[in-house]
């Protein structure tokens, strides 16, 4: 059944008032809606005399109090359907529940900013991890999502401190674009520390929440946010988080998507590393260190990160005098700097060079008593 | 009352002291005042005898000798002369002409038949006197070839106190001593040539006399590191004649025999480690003496089995290094000596030495070895750099045809041209060579463009740290200025990497 112009505003009108309402990631209402449509199951929340929260949420919905406060603060509400609705959310349907939320795909998105969401997220990867992230996490954090972000990969996030923060700036920091998903409504950026940041991101790229304007973040609401950016990404890493954290739930989330996970191991002395760590050691998560294995995770059918080039035959490139000293070289016994000067008739300077070069190469190596000694070619 | 003048030494500098005498009233006695130590309060027994023995007079009435400035503390025996002349001059009879005891100082020990010792500090007094303005000094016989040294003074040299009131008077005994005309050329009995072998020993030699680098050398015993380590100065550019003076100063100050040539050979200090702290670091009571680190001012400072000098003498080696001076407090106030020293150090692997030589039995446990490597402290090893290990000779090194190796004449005449480029490059700042620059400055003033992918590339492989790049940096400009290029190559920057070679295992 294809719907007519008029069906489509009612369906968005229905949907946006449900949203509203509806506490994100409310699994029985979703399949309500999924089963009814939008239209129906609205009319039956105004119609019905059961004496429900969520009845009375919708009598005391205003559409026109909804439109004015979305045009204050500039949002836009997409529906499912709509050319920016975002592809990866819909795996959302089939997905969960984790923990205390259902899960499901949202009824609807609030967007504020110039970013498109859709193609925003056609490659695109989630960065999340601890709040009290260390320095080193944060260095970290920053690199690797300017790595990812100036190569066209989308970093979405929370907008939380920490890991979160740094992965925004991270993106910025290179003109790469970057997403995030917040738990309240965004006639407000939480955290307010990060309001400067946040303000950025809006400005150049796109806020997202499930929730409508004037709703503050609540835990359960954190939850379900976090779905939405596991489900954002095509993929999720973790970079710093304690054993119980946000993070954590958000890797769940990437799970039960079928997401790949990555998590940036850490010092086992570190406790904001015990997540990712023991996510490596579980099997739970792929090992990134740096902006290309997750690159490489991303890629659809295997565009493997460039490994360390080594040179076929190690002695190429070297010079006439490096390769006479090289070939000095006795196969097994250690000579002196003299002794291998003299023999690959150059003079000490030339041959101290030289061996430094042979070294850089592996090829050479000084032993404990100040001579060299030829590196034992690996079988 | 005509005032006799003298010198009064901390350290280094130098102040005039008026010496004045008065006689009058009470019972004979002599009392001297002016903050003297126990040698000066016993000048007046020994002037008193050396006066008699003269057949010269001491007033048997009450004496007060006074040294001005009254609250400069002073010491030594030097002012004997001074204190005898200025009784002496009490005498109504004996006036003596006032034209000549103002222009004049007195330097000398007495001894009780009237002869006139020498004494320490002689050179450093002398150039204080010229700096007030004197024009004549009368010191002891038997160091006028130390005095004659200073060049604008006209120098009496004195047998007895006799003498003495003959030179004041005009009658002088000798003729003045001849002011040495120039510094006689240093004569070089060491060479670089007597060597053999251990070519990139003397080529690590030759890069740290160029830049002024310090050294450390390790390797087992008889390898050759003391040789080369004396044979240094032989390949450093001579010294300037004040620059040689100051260094003759601070031996005459540590009582060292002061010859009468001026040594242009930057002087060459090689304590004991069984030495103690004072006499590497300057010490001793009232009158600090300079101690190593200042008669290597200008020079080496050479310390063999590095690791066997007591910590805290290694320690304090740390203040002249950064700031080429040595301060010693004393009750008087501090005496700061210069010591801008070029640090070279040798060790062996081990207590015993055979340490990582192939074919000799170590007889140390690896715990031994490891700590003897680590008794240098890191803020000392920090300045160091050039790092080389020398392996023992082989036969089969002795048994290669070798050719002989370069004289120190040779290499020296690299090193000035060395020298003289680093001197024009760094003209605008305050160092004069490559060793003394810093790290930061070179990064920002004298950019390597061959040489940062290279020093990138050590640093990624962990083989360089960012101490490590600072030192590589010094060393590669050092090899460039040696080779007359005006910016080092690719070449110079490897061969600069290999030469702080060691440093690992020195740190470990």
């Amino acid at each position: 059944m294809t719907p007519s112009a008029g069906d489509e505003t009612l369906t968005r009108a229905a949907t946006l008032a449900l949203a509203s309402v509806v506490e994100p990631g409310s699994g029985q209402l979703l399949t309500q809606v999924r089963d009814y449509g939008p239209v129906e199951v609205w009319s039956f929340l105004l119609r019905t005399s059961a004496d429900s929260a969520l009845a009375e949420r919708a009598r005391r919905y205003r559409p026109a109090v909804m439109q004015r406060d979305m045009h204050r603060h500039g949002l836009r509400f997409l529906v499912p359907g709509d050319p920016e609705w975002p592809a990866g959310v819909d795996d959302l349907a089939w997905s969960g529940p984790v923990g205390d939320v259902t899960g499901g795909a949202p009824l609807g998105l609030w967007v504020a900013g110039p970013g498109n969401l859709r193609d925003l997220t056609t490659r695109s990867v989630a960065m999340v991890g601890s709040r009290s992230s260390t320095a080193t996490g944060d260095v970290v954090t920053v690199d690797l999502s300017a790595g990812v972000a100036e190569r066209g990969v989308t970093v979405v996030s929370g907008g939380a401190y920490g890991i979160d923060a740094a992965a925004h700036r991270g993106a910025l920091s290179t003109d790469g674009a970057t997403i995030a998903v917040m738990a309240g409504g965004l006639d407000e950026v939480y955290p307010s520390g990060n309001a400067p940041l946040l303000e950025r991101v809006r400005d150049e790229f796109l806020l997202v929440s499930e929730n409508p304007p004037n709703q503050r973040p609540s835990r359960v609401r954190f939850l379900a946010r976090n779905r939405l950016i596991a489900a954002l990404g095509q993929a999720t890493v973790v970079v710093e988080a304690q054993v119980r954290s946000g993070a954590r739930n958000t890797v769940a989330w990437a799970h039960s998507l079928q997401r790949q996970v990555l998590a940036v191991p850490g010092a086992v002395t570190s406790s904001q590393s015990e997540t990712p760590n023991q996510l490596i050691r579980e099997g739970e998560a792929t090992l990134v260190t740096c902006a290309a294995h997750i690159l490489e995770a991303l890629a659809p059918l295997g565009d493997p990160a460039p490994r360390p080039e080594t040179p076929t035959l190690p002695i190429d490139g070297l010079s006439p005098g490096q390769k006479a000293v090289h070939e000095a070289f006795p196969a097994r016994s250690a000579r002196s700097v003299d002794e291998l000067a003299y023999d690959a008739r150059v003079n000490v300077r030339e041959c101290m060079a030289a061996l430094t070069v042979l070294e850089m190469r592996g090829l050479a190596l000084p032993t404990d008593d100040g001579r060299w000694r030829l590196v034992r070619k690996p079988r | 009352m005509t005032a006799v003048h003298s010198v009064a030494l901390m350290g280094l500098t130098g102040h005039v002291v008026e010496i004045e005498a008065w006689v009058g009233g009470g019972h004979p006695r002599t009392q001297l005042v002016g903050l003297p130590d126990a040698a000066l309060s016993e000048s007046q027994h020994r002037c008193r005898a050396a006066v008699s023995s003269q057949k010269l007079e001491w007033p048997d009435q009450f004496v007060t000798i006074n040294l001005t400035p009254a609250t400069l503390p002073k010491a030594g025996s030097h002012y004997d002369l001074g204190v005898a002349v200025a009784v002496l001059n009490t005498h109504a009879s004996r006036r003596l002409p006032e034209a000549a005891l103002s222009r004049t100082v007195l330097l000398g020990e007495l001894g009780l038949d009237g002869r006139v010792r020498a004494v320490r500090g002689l050179l450093p007094a002398l150039l204080a006197a010229v700096e007030h303005g004197f024009d004549q000094a009368i010191v002891p016989a038997v160091q006028l070839g130390e005095a004659s040294l200073v060049k604008p003074l006209t120098i009496w040299g004195v047998g007895t106190l006799a003498d003495v009131i003959e030179v004041l008077h005009g009658r002088p005994v000798l003729l003045p001593a001849v002011p040495r005309a120039a510094a006689i050329p240093s004569q070089r009995t060491l060479d670089l040539v007597e060597v053999v072998g251990q070519d990139h020993a003397k080529r690590v030699l030759e890069v740290a006399a160029a830049g002024r680098h310090h050294l450390f050398m390790s390797g087992p015993p008889g390898v050759g590191k003391t040789m080369l380590a004396e044979r240094l100065p032989t390949i450093l550019p001579e010294l300037t004649v004040p620059e040689a003076l100051e260094v003759m100063a601070l031996r005459s100050l540590a009582d060292k025999v002061v010859s009468d040539r001026l040594e242009l050979r930057p002087p060459y200090a090689a304590p004991h480690h069984s030495a103690s702290a004072p006499s590497i670091v300057g010490g001793g009571p009232r009158l600090a003496r300079p101690g190593a680190v200042s008669l290597a001012h200008l020079g080496i400072l050479f310390l063999d089995e590095a690791p066997e000098f007591p910590a805290p003498v290694l320690d304090a080696l740390r203040v002249p290094l950064e700031k080429g001076e040595i301060v010693l407090s004393r009750s008087e106030g501090p005496v700061t000596y210069p010591a801008r020293f070029q640090l070279v150090m040798a060790a062996n692997p081990c207590p015993c030495g055979n340490a990582a030589t192939a074919g000799a039995r170590c007889t140390c446990t690896p715990m031994t070895v490891r700590r003897y490597a680590s008794r240098i402290s890191g803020p000392v090893l920090d300045r160091v750099d050039l790092q080389i290990r020398m392996p023992a000779m082989t036969r089969s090194i002795l048994a290669r045809d070798l050719p002989p190796g370069e004289t120190s004449a040779v290499v020296l005449q690299r090193v000035q041209e060395a020298r003289e480029r680093q001197a024009r490059r760094l003209a605008a700042t305050r160092w004069r060579t490559n060793g003394e620059v810093t790290g930061s400055y070179l990064r920002r003033h004298q950019p390597i463009p061959d040489g940062t992918e290279i020093l990138d590339e050590a640093s990624r492989r962990g083989t360089l740290s960012a101490r490590g790049i600072d030192k590589v940096l010094k060393v590669a400009w050092s090899l460039a200025d040696l080779d007359g290029v005006d910016v080092p190559t690719p070449a110079h920057v490897y061969e600069a990497l290999g030469l702080r070679r060691g440093e690992q295992g020195a740190r470990s």
